[in-house]
């Protein structure tokens, strides 16, 4: 770097703590973005001559779902090993979020003291930071539909992914999801080196399509693709009739895996975060140890204990976020160790405006289960709607589950914990936005 | 009484929860016990299936799909679907499949797709960079003779709720429009204009999806189904909507329009 470069970067990082201090101080928030943005005007590459500082690398995690939670589990497992690792704080995902979470590790004189950088980086951000900067690794996780109002469509956003990575370096390491066809057919358009990682476990398999699956269509010839069996949405073991672009073959074998959590989509981030850190020359056993003593992060199946009882609290923001956790919820409740659920839906900014999507989940396997289904949040109304429209009996006729509907989420919560036995868990789905609102009830405090 | 659902490609046109309309066809035949299949008229389809469907159901699509759709649907498949809405059989439209029963529908890139030419309309997209028409919307019904019988199910104005969501505009010649716009964009963001309305075909932006908020028109979809196939006239037996009375109310509020919510 150059003197001049590097008096810049320490003038614009001696400006950026003092904002977080002020910010922090102030009690304004946790200082996850503004940092950034003032640094950035201060010095307009900054984030790619901090890329460049990151003595192991900087690691980019994309992908629909599953980032935070794959994040945690790889810095984990990299902090076991003794690495100083520095990772974007959950949200703070766009260009002035990374800025903020690398100049946390940078001194004064602009040196950035960590092995590894974890950025999760949102999926429409991608082509942007890759226009300067310059990864060692990048993972993708999935592609779904997810906040239409924001982005558009599944297809758009591969596409642009392609041509954003096509210039960088060869020996930059791709690792993608095998099973998502999207990115299989990515993969296989790349000049990098390409790991995929995927499942290969048949007694997974759902047992139909789900509604919610966006690209089932061969991503190469447009064919419908055959699926042998489908693990969630539209992931799975699936060839091509026409053409026969198929699933490549996965750098990893699933069956050898445990994973963290509930549910099949925190077995694909545990093997995605296991895949990266084979990676970097980090032995099974040591990862498997780190597996076995892994907490969620805020919100992500994270459990907790309020009144002696257990309440776990599943992120659910799009169709197939909320199928997955539904179907988590359903195998949980039928061993009868829960009975109550507590859906809470928003609408604002974090949330995507528009909750039309929720009549794209199956929530017929929810009310099927049946149990007490509290609903609450901005839209309400909505959820209420949508639990009502999912049986084929209504009113007193229906006598298998019972739907309470309290707008107040205090209240909502309230009646929740208050209906849930002892020995039971209270299961709550909020999206994003809602999530922050029932953890702060909870734990009494906000993490953003 | 029996009556079938056509969902029109279900595999290509449900992008945003307009599935929703589906099951709210589906379930409140099936809460009057009202015999109900739903039939995917989807590309394995053929003409057979178009034929015999008494209410048709269509969603949104993403751009490359909807191209797809507009390939398949051609020949005997698209006569018998056109001869379906000519007849009247009654069917709700939304985002995508307006567009797809219109003139044309040019999109932010790439060639024009050319559409049934059933609604006198043509649709275009202002390119990628344009805003799209996002939030919630609320317009009164106008067209005839659908506003004069919906006020008859419903007992008050037929005023919809919904959300839009879309980057095309919309351009109507002939064809009336399906309402008039309080809040939000509507077939433009200019003329007030909101859907279509030929014979008993709704055609709207509004997701939501439509009918869960708006249960007078999925009653008006069934009556008319069967009056057509039986032959006779109906009277749907009364059903719980509190729920769906007190959303209505609740955005009505929200939306700073509370002069529109009716106390009965």
């Amino acid at each position: 770097m150059q003197l001049v470069d590097r008096i810049r970067l320490g003038l614009a990082v001696g400006v950026a703590k003092t904002v977080t201090g002020m910010v922090k101080m102030l009690r304004l928030g946790a200082a996850s973005v503004l940092p950034g943005e003032i640094s950035r005007r201060l010095h307009p590459r900054l984030l790619p001559l901090m890329f460049e500082q990151v003595k192991q690398g900087v690691i980019l995690i994309v992908g629909t779902n599953g980032k935070t939670t794959t994040s945690l589990l790889l810095r984990t497992i990299l902090e076991d090993q003794g690495y100083r690792v520095t990772h974007n704080s959950s949200g703070a995902n766009l260009i002035n979020g990374l800025i903020t979470a690398l100049l946390v590790d940078t001194d004064l004189t602009g040196n950035l003291n960590v092995d590894y950088a974890i950025l999760e980086v949102d999926e429409n951000i991608l082509p942007l930071v890759l226009k300067d900067c310059q990864p060692k690794y990048i993972l993708g996780l999935n592609l779904f539909r997810d906040q239409l109002d924001r982005y558009g469509e599944v297809d758009t956003i591969a596409q642009r992914w392609q041509k954003a990575i096509a210039p960088l370096p060869t020996d930059t390491t791709i690792v993608l999801n095998a099973d998502d066809p999207t990115l299989n057919y990515l993969g296989q358009n790349l000049t990098q080196k390409v790991l995929f990682f995927g499942l290969s476990e048949p007694n997974l398999y759902l047992e139909e399509i789900p509604h919610a699956v966006d690209s089932i269509y061969c991503p190469s010839c447009g064919t419908l693709l055959n699926y042998q069996g489908v693990y969630l949405s539209h992931l799975g073991d699936y060839e091509c009739p026409s053409c026969g672009f198929a699933k490549n073959a996965t750098a990893i074998d699933s069956k050898d895996w445990g994973q963290i959590l509930i549910g099949v989509y925190n077995k694909y981030n545990t093997i995605a975060a296991g895949l990266l850190a084979q990676e970097f020359g980090i032995a099974k056993p040591d990862i498997f140890q780190t597996i076995s003593n892994f907490k969620a992060a805020f919100g992500r199946a994270e459990e907790l204990t309020i009144d002696d009882k257990q309440v776990r609290i599943l992120l659910s923001k799009n169709p197939v976020g909320m199928n997955e956790t539904i179907r988590a919820v359903n195998d949980i409740n039928k061993t009868k160790e829960a009975a109550v659920t507590l859906l809470v839906l928003n609408d604002r900014i974090p949330d995507g405006t528009d909750v039309s999507w929720i009549w794209d989940v199956d929530t017929e396997q929810l009310v099927a289960t049946g149990g007490k289904l509290i609903v609450s949040g901005d839209r309400f109304f909505d959820m209420a709607l949508r639990l009502q429209y999912s049986c084929e009996q209504i009113g007193a006729e229906n006598t298998n589950f019972e739907l309470i509907i309290q707008e107040d989420l205090g209240a909502a919560i309230a009646t929740s914990l208050e209906l849930t036995k002892k020995e039971e868990t209270l299961h709550i789905l909020p999206t994003y936005s809602a999530m922050l609102e029932v953890r702060e009830a909870l734990v009494g405090r906000k993490i953003l | 009484m029996e009556l079938s659902i056509g969902w029109l490609y279900p595999k290509l046109m449900s992008t945003y929860g307009d599935r929703g309309n589906v099951i709210c066809v589906q379930r409140r035949c099936q809460w009057r016990n009202i015999g109900v299949s739903i039939i995917p008229l989807d590309r394995e389809a053929d003409s057979a299936q178009f034929s015999k469907v008494d209410i048709i159901v269509g969603g949104g699509a993403q751009d490359r799909q909807q191209e797809i759709v507009m390939r398949d649907l051609q020949g005997a498949k698209a006569a018998a679907f056109r001869n379906k809405i000519e007849s009247g059989t009654p069917g709700v439209f939304t985002c995508g499949s307006p567009q797809l029963l219109g003139r044309y529908y040019e999109p932010a890139l790439g060639q024009r797709i050319e559409g049934l030419g059933l609604l006198d309309l043509v649709s275009k997209h202002p390119g990628i960079e344009a805003n799209r028409c996002i939030g919630n919307v609320v317009f009164e019904i106008t067209a005839t003779p659908l506003a004069k019988e919906l006020q008859a199910l419903w007992d008050e104005d037929p005023i919809i709720i919904g959300f839009e969501n879309h980057g095309g505009r919309t351009y109507l010649d002939s064809v009336q429009p399906l309402g008039k716009v309080i809040v939000g964009y509507g077939n433009n963001g200019e003329d007030k204009t909101e859907g279509a309305f030929y014979h008993n075909a709704i055609a709207t932006y509004s997701h939501g999806p439509l009918l869960s908020k708006n249960p007078f028109i999925t009653d008006w979809l069934i009556k008319t189904a069967l009056q057509i196939k039986y032959q006779k006239e109906i009277n749907l037996s009364k059903l719980d909507d509190s729920v769906a009375i007190a959303g209505r109310k609740a955005m009505l509020q929200r939306l700073e329009l509370s002069q529109l919510i009716v106390t009965k």
